[in-house]
């Protein structure tokens, strides 16, 4: 069965965000608006007012208390969105973990943007990073359509009976978020009919008024590490279910990305660039430019971060010559940027083969196509033979 | 990897409930004195319930009781009970009490 085509209309980042929270037909929302995620939440407040959406719009006066919101919500058996952005996703850090623990299937949007200690209202992946062992599922996605595709599978994977686990979907502020592009609406009923498998799986536990049940009460000793592992279980679950989602979805919408990976020309590839975000469509075209050359270049664009996919990265990357990562935030006190060296530990699965880190676009400074074709070539000089930088900022390098 | 741990929760998520499994912290052994009631003050006004910071008092329909698995021994409701109805007592006078 598949899909039908849906209606297209030029639409930002954010109001396709919300269109997608929308026609998953959240019960409860609670969103701080916050430089650049502010029109998500008052396109929410919108679809209520104007009788589109019907869901409870719980209007708090921060993060901390919108998440705590939408998590007591979720606990008692809702369907919930929230988003955030930056200083309102770290305002949040004690309810994201707390969120987590519950196992509540929050699905929240976060548009990337820098963090506090140099204020910057501009897009970056600090963020994300910061949060990044808060035990949250974190996606990251490239354009508009994926936002709204990836809102849609979110919900089948937060609420799927064996992940329960809340979501979180970045996108880069600023270059996504009011980037006005075509996107495909799906309709009403087929996203139902997308969500409609939650409704046969077994029901998860929620708070019933009148008995004494309660979720995340003190996990003493034996009862903490068993959650623990429980919660540590359930994310290296998340990775295949994240596959299994995409290839329902591409069955069923004609669109897919990938799962947790999406490889572009990597199969005879001898050299690879690994970028995230809307970075990845601007590293698609210097791919396509550099083998033109000759240069047997391929992408591979990171979609799950956490889970951190392993498995599909040893696969992509198994008998590589080099591999160039493109960070956009800095992993204070390790001196690679925070996906290279995560990447840097599956070396042993991988090679012993250079792994060149790059940090860039930081601060709504852009990725451009020079800076991505700086990496090709020196990771093609790496790959054979040559000396390399172990890290490189490109911008302080470039200006 | 063997897990040879059984299960505490039944559910994915660490749930608990009063009928089954209630995971709880065994605040009454951080006690080092006991609020003790002399009921010939009290009036039943329920301040003292009011401010317990654990809300372990138990209502004994003309006065409140503190419940010793949880009271800490904080003595808050001594200090508020308007009619000094709560001596605070060290534990070691009850040691012989098994």
């Amino acid at each position: 069965m598949k899909a039908k085509q849906g209606q297209r209309r030029v639409l930002t980042g954010n109001i396709v965000a919300a269109n997608a929270a929308r026609l998953c037909r959240p019960e409860v929302i609670a969103a701080y608006p916050i430089t650049p995620q502010s029109e998500v939440a008052e396109q929410l407040s919108a679809f209520v007012a104007d009788g589109m959406l019907d869901s409870e719009i719980v209007e708090v006066e921060g993060e901390n208390s919108a998440m705590n919101v939408v998590c007591a919500a979720s606990v008692a058996g809702a369907r919930v969105f929230t988003a955030t952005s930056s200083y309102g996703l770290v305002f949040m850090y004690d309810t994201l973990l707390q969120t987590a623990g519950f196992r509540a299937p929050v699905v929240m949007v976060n548009v990337n943007r820098e963090t506090p200690g140099i204020h910057a209202v501009s897009s970056g992946q600090q963020d994300m990073i910061a949060t990044r062992d808060s035990g949250w599922a974190q996606i990251i996605v490239e354009n508009n359509q994926e936002i709204m595709d990836q809102i849609i599978m979110s919900y089948r994977l937060a609420e799927d009976f064996d992940i329960q686990l809340p979501v979180m979907v970045n996108y880069d502020g600023y270059y996504l978020s009011y980037l006005a592009e075509a996107v495909e609406l799906p309709e009403q009923s087929d996203v139902d009919a997308f969500l409609e498998p939650l409704k046969k799986q077994p029901g998860r536990p929620r708070v019933i008024p009148g008995e004494s049940t309660g979720c995340g009460t003190h996990g003493m000793e034996m009862g903490y590490v068993e959650a623990r592992y429980k919660h540590w279980l359930a994310l290296e679950r998340v990775k295949n279910k994240v596959d299994e989602i995409d290839k329902a979805f591409g069955e069923y919408f004609g669109r897919s990305y990938g799962g947790q990976i999406e490889e572009y020309r990597t199969a005879d590839a001898d050299i690879i660039v690994l970028a995230s975000g809307s970075a990845a469509g601007t590293a698609r075209t210097v791919i396509d430019a550099k083998r033109e050359q000759g240069i047997k270049a391929g992408l591979v664009k990171l979609r799950l971060f956490r889970p951190f996919p392993e498995e599909r990265l040893i696969q992509a990357l198994k008998g590589k010559k080099a591999v160039g990562v493109i960070d956009r935030s800095v992993c204070f006190g390790w001196k690679y940027g925070p996906m290279c060296t995560e990447l840097k530990a599956l070396a042993p699965s991988i090679g012993s083969i250079p792994i060149l880190s790059y940090i860039d676009g930081l601060a709504n400074l852009d990725i451009t196509i020079p800076h991505i074709s700086r990496v090709v070539d020196e990771v093609q000089a790496a790959a054979s033979g040559k000396s390399f930088q172990d890290v490189t900022w490109i911008p302080m390098e470039e200006l | 990897m063997v897990v040879k741990h059984k299960a505490i929760f039944k559910t994915e998520s660490p749930w608990s409930n009063g009928k089954g499994v209630l995971l709880k912290l065994d605040t009454g052994s951080w006690r080092t004195e006991r609020p003790v009631l002399d009921v010939s003050k009290c009036n039943y006004c329920g301040l003292c319930a009011l401010y317990c910071p654990p809300q372990c008092m138990f209502d004994r329909g003309d006065h409140f009781e503190a419940n010793l698995a949880f009271c800490k021994g904080c003595g808050i409701c001594a200090k508020e009970c308007p009619r000094g109805a709560y001596k605070m007592v060290p534990e070691g006078e009850f040691a012989n009490e098994g």
